[in-house]
C-alpha cells in the first residue's frame, strides 16, 4: 500500500490556502470599509 | 469577541490536525489517504450548517423584514459555498488514489456538486441585484427553495446511484468504527464549526458596515 | 371574485394571447424538431446508441424547451407594463402563480406531446405501448419543472442577465426531477411495470407538492416591487 502522503498534503494544502485567502479577503474588506467610514465627514 | 472566537478556531484547528495526524491511527485498508476524511467530513457538515442558516435567515427575513436576517443568509451562503467547494476538492483528491479516478458519480460527491451549483446560483442572483430590499427578498425565496430541495436531491441521487453502481466498500461514506478515528473526526468537526462561526461573524459585520456607508 | 376565478382568468388570458399571437407555441414546437436533429447528429448514426439514450434525450429536450418557454412566462407582463397591474391585484397573489403555473403546464404538455411524437417517428422508438404510465411520469415531471420555473421566471424577469440567470438557478434545482423522470422513463421503455417505478413516482409526487406549495407561499414576495 503506497503511503499517498502527497495526496493528503495536497488536500490539506489546498484547504489551508483557500481558508487563508478567504480570511485575508475578509480582513481586506473590513479595512477598506473602516477607512471609508473614517474618511466620511459624518460621525459614525 | 470575534477576535477571541478567531483564536479559539485556530486552537481548534491545531488540535484537530494533531488528532488527525498524530492521534488517529493509520487506517488498515486505505492507508494514510484516509486522513483526508478529517478535512472532508467536517467541511461538508459545516456546509450543511451554513445552508441551514441560509434557510433560517431567508424565512426569518420574509417574516420580519429585518435586514439582519438577510445579512445572516448572505454570509452563511457565501461561506457555505466555500466549504462545499472544499468538500468537493478534498473528496476528489481522496478518490484518486482510492478509486483511481478524480471524479466518480457516487452519492455524496454528486449531491455535494448539486448543492454547490444551487448556492453558487444563489450568490450569482445576489450579485446581480443592486436594490438591497429586492435582493434580500429574491435571495430569500431562492434560499428556501434550495434548502428544501436538499433532502429531495439526496434521495434521488441515492436511488439513481443504486441503479448504476453497487456500493463501494472502500467509499468515504463508510462510517468509522475505530473510536480513535471517531474522536479525531469529532475534534476536527468542532474546529471547523468554530472557524465557520468566526468567518460568519466577520462576514456579517462587513455586510452591516456596507449598509451603513 | 373567488381565488379560483382569479387563477382561471390568468390562465385564460395567457391561453387567449397564445392562440391569437401564436408566438410561443409555434417557435417552441419547431425548436423541438431542431433538437431532434441535434441529438441525432451529436450521437451519430448508430441506431442502438440512440435508442439507449432516448429516455435521457427526451427529458433533455424537454428541459431545454422548458428553459426557453418558461423563462418567458412573465415577459408579456413586463414588456407591456402590466407588472403593476399584477401587483395591485386585490386578494391572494398566489392565485396569479397558480394561473401562470397552469398555463405553463399546458404549454409544456404541448411540447412534451410534440417531442414524444417526433421521437416515436424519427428515432423509431415504441412510445405507444407504455403510453399510459409514461404519461403519468411526464405529467409529474412537467409539474415539477413548471412549478419552480414559474416562480424563478417571475423573479428573473426583473433582474439583469435574466437569460443567463434563469437556467443557472433552475437547472440545479431540477436535478432530482431529471433523475427521477429519466430513470422511470428508462424502466418503462424497457417494458417494466409501473409498480417497479413506484418509488420514483412517489419522489416526483412529493417533490411536486413541495415545489407548488413553496411557489404558492412565496409568490407574493416575488411580486412586490
Amino acid at each position: 500500500m503506497p503511503s499517498n502522503w502527497g495526496y493528503v498534503f495536497a488536500a490539506y494544502g489546498i484547504a489551508a490556502v483557500a481558508l487563508l485567502t478567504y480570511w485575508r479577503h475578509l480582513a481586506r474588506r473590513t479595512r477598506a470599509l473602516a477607512a471609508r467610514r473614517a474618511a466620511k465627514p459624518r460621525a459614525a | 469577541m470575534t477576535r477571541a472566537l478567531g483564536w479559539l478556531a485556530v486552537l481548534g484547528l491545531v488540535v484537530g490536525l494533531a488528532a488527525g495526524f498524530g492521534y488517529a491511527p493509520r487506517e488498515a485498508v486505505q492507508g494514510n489517504v484516509q486522513r483526508i476524511m478529517y478535512l472532508h467530513v467536517p467541511a461538508v457538515l459545516t456546509a450543511y450548517l451554513a445552508f441551514g442558516l441560509v434557510l433560517v435567515g431567508s424565512i426569518a427575513y420574509l417574516a420580519t423584514r429585518r435586514a439582519g436576517w438577510d445579512r445572516l443568509a448572505a454570509a452563511a451562503g457565501e461561506i457555505g459555498v466555500l466549504f462545499t467547494g472544499l468538500t468537493i476538492v478534498s473528496g476528489s483528491i481522496w478518490g484518486k488514489p482510492t478509486w483511481g479516478t478524480w471524479w466518480t458519480w457516487d452519492a455524496r460527491l454528486t449531491s455535494t456538486a448539486v448543492l454547490f451549483c444551487v448556492y453558487v446560483g444563489y450568490l450569482l442572483l445576489r450579485s446581480l441585484i443592486e436594490d438591497p430590499e429586492a435582493r434580500a427578498r429574491y435571495a430569500a425565496v431562492v434560499g428556501i427553495v434550495g434548502a428544501v430541495n436538499i433532502p429531495i436531491v439526496h434521495f434521488s441521487v441515492k436511488w439513481w446511484r443504486a441503479l448504476h453502481q453497487p456500493s463501494t466498500i472502500l467509499g468515504p461514506e463508510r462510517s468509522p468504527i475505530d473510536p480513535a478515528i471517531g474522536l479525531a473526526l469529532f475534534v476536527n468537526w468542532v474546529a471547523f464549526t468554530l472557524l465557520f462561526a468566526y468567518f460568519l461573524a466577520r462576514r456579517m459585520e462587513i455586510a452591516r458596515l456596507e449598509e451603513q456607508t | 371574485m373567488t381565488y379560483a376565478r382569479r387563477a382561471w382568468i390568468i390562465l385564460w388570458k395567457d391561453l387567449l394571447i397564445e392562440r391569437r399571437a401564436k408566438e410561443h407555441a409555434n417557435a417552441l414546437l419547431f425548436f423541438c424538431l431542431l433538437l431532434l436533429f441535434l441529438f441525432q447528429f451529436a450521437l451519430g448514426p448508430d441506431r442502438d446508441r440512440l435508442a439507449a439514450a432516448v429516455p435521457g434525450l427526451l427529458w433533455l429536450g424537454f428541459i431545454l424547451a422548458g428553459l426557453l418557454g418558461l423563462g418567458r412566462s412573465f415577459l408579456g407582463e413586463r414588456e407591456n407594463d402590466c407588472w403593476e397591474g399584477l401587483r395591485l391585484t386585490p386578494g391572494d397573489k398566489s392565485a396569479i402563480y397558480l394561473g401562470k403555473l397552469a398555463g405553463n403546464c399546458v404549454l409544456m404538455t404541448a411540447v412534451e406531446i410534440m417531442l414524444v411524437v417526433l421521437f416515436g417517428v424519427f428515432y423509431d422508438v415504441d412510445l405507444w405501448t407504455p403510453a399510459a404510465p409514461l404519461a403519468l411520469v411526464l405529467a409529474l415531471g412537467t409539474i415539477g419543472l413548471a412549478a419552480v420555473g414559474t416562480l424563478f421566471a417571475a423573479m428573473t424577469t426583473q433582474v439583469r442577465a435574466r437569460e443567463l440567470l434563469f437556467p443557472v438557478l433552475l437547472l440545479p434545482v431540477q436535478v432530482p426531477v431529471l433523475l427521477a423522470t429519466v430513470s422511470a422513463t428508462q424502466a418503462l421503455l424497457l417494458g417494466q411495470p409501473l409498480a417497479d417505478v413506484a418509488h420514483w413516482l412517489k419522489l416526483l409526487a412529493g417533490a411536486d407538492l413541495v415545489y407548488v406549495t413553496i411557489g404558492l407561499l412565496t409568490f407574493e414576495f416575488v411580486l412586490e416591487g
